[in-house]
């Protein structure tokens, strides 16, 4: 029973670690690949919903790289995983995030 | 005295419309389909009339009305279409189509008001997404339902309720589009089903970039085979597109018929579509 409660322990852990670094906060510049974009019209819902992320200052959204610049406003940091899941509601389908302001 | 002056050419009219078909046939379509197949491509838009699986933008979210001139041998009818679209999901839209229609047959008194009501729904089933392409497919259930009146000459509407079931497919890359649509309409009150096939390519003419600025053209087939020996209709209609911004578009499309299962006195000479969309929601 004790080592069943370490396992457990030990489990829930790994857990919340996993999930922490799957969910790092955004700041700066960052580039998202989003999957899908293959044309302009399309991607007003996208830059709706991710205009409605507090923080986010611009969006610029790249057809050609099929990727969104986002900006967001000093000082403030967003979540990765609200920025995921914007994307996905606009009807897309996020990849790879890229920190940094050379994306 | 205008009937008078209608009249009297009205044999001069059917000639020129059968002119002007023919020369489409043989020297625009060609030169229409070299000009695509010279160009460096680069996206498109939804096409003008074949149904799109991507519910996106202007795409899927767009208000959209189009008035379509329809001319045939033996009369003139006129219909301005509203679309109203409502996405629930990103996957699931539902649609109400409100038709005007005017109809101006030969030799007889016009009619004019409401036509046929139609209520649609659409459910994404599958999507794979790519970098700069989308493959996309949806079932699409539509409602007609006899708003229009019937019981008077001409009719306004088709006096019947029909249900159609589709499947609406889309392959969408930065340079190109195909789109595909089959369906099967059941039909009351002694009309006869069809069978519904749409198949359309877009091409785009300028770079793309974000707000769009796009000059789109598109090339379509539509067709539907109506059943108990009626026979089969097929249109080819060249189009053309411009995505002014992020909200707005402008088209417009022309169908010329290759098959007509009409009766020979009531064929179509031509279908000429003009239309815009514009994204409120």
């Amino acid at each position: 029973m004790k080592k069943l409660l370490i396992l457990l322990f030990i489990g829930l852990g790994a857990m919340t670690l996993n999930a922490q670094t799957e969910n790092k906060p955004l700041e700066g510049k960052v580039t998202i690949e989003v999957d899908g974009l293959a044309c302009p019209f399309c991607a007003y819902g996208l830059e709706k919903n991710l205009k409605q992320i507090e923080g986010v200052e611009s969006i610029d959204i790249n057809i050609d790289e099929g990727s969104v610049l986002l900006g967001i406003a000093e000082g403030k940091q967003i979540s990765e995983n609200v920025v995921l899941k914007k994307i996905k509601a606009a009807g897309f389908t996020p990849g790879t995030i890229k920190r940094g302001s050379d994306g | 005295m205008d009937n008078n002056f209608f009249g009297s050419h009205n044999g001069l009219h059917k000639l020129f419309n059968r002119l002007v078909m023919v020369r489409f046939k043989t020297i625009l379509l060609p030169t229409i389909f070299s000009v695509l197949l010279s160009l460096e491509m680069a996206a498109q838009g939804p096409p003008i009339f074949t149904d799109t699986p991507i519910m996106l933008g202007v795409q899927g979210r767009g208000v959209r009305t189009f008035g379509n001139i329809i001319s045939k041998e033996n009369a003139n009818i006129y219909s301005q279409i509203l679309v109203v679209p409502y996405n629930i999901t990103s996957k699931w839209q539902v649609d109400a189509v409100v038709p005007y229609v005017s109809i101006s047959p030969e030799g007889a008194s016009s009619s004019s008001g409401l036509g046929d009501l139609k209520l649609f729904t659409k459910y994404q089933l599958y999507q794979k997404d790519g970098k700069g392409t989308t493959l996309r497919s949806l079932i699409k259930l539509t409602e007609t339902f006899p708003t229009g009146n019937s019981s008077k000459m001409p009719a306004l509407g088709s006096g019947a309720y029909q249900t159609t079931l589709s499947l609406v497919n889309g392959y969408v890359t930065t340079k190109y589009g195909i789109y595909g649509e089959v369906g099967y309409t059941i039909s009351g009150n002694g009309l006869r089903d069809n069978f519904i096939y749409n198949i359309a390519v877009g091409f785009p003419l300028l770079p793309q970039k974000y707000p769009p600025n796009q000059l789109n053209l598109f090339l379509e087939l539509n067709g539907n085979y109506v059943f108990d020996n009626v026979g089969n209709n097929l249109y080819l209609s060249p189009g053309i597109q411009y995505i002014a911004g992020r909200k707005l578009l402008f088209e417009s499309g022309l169908q010329i018929p290759m098959a007509d299962a009409a009766p020979n006195n009531q064929q179509a000479n031509y279908i000429l579509r003009i239309g815009t969309r514009i994204l409120i929601f």
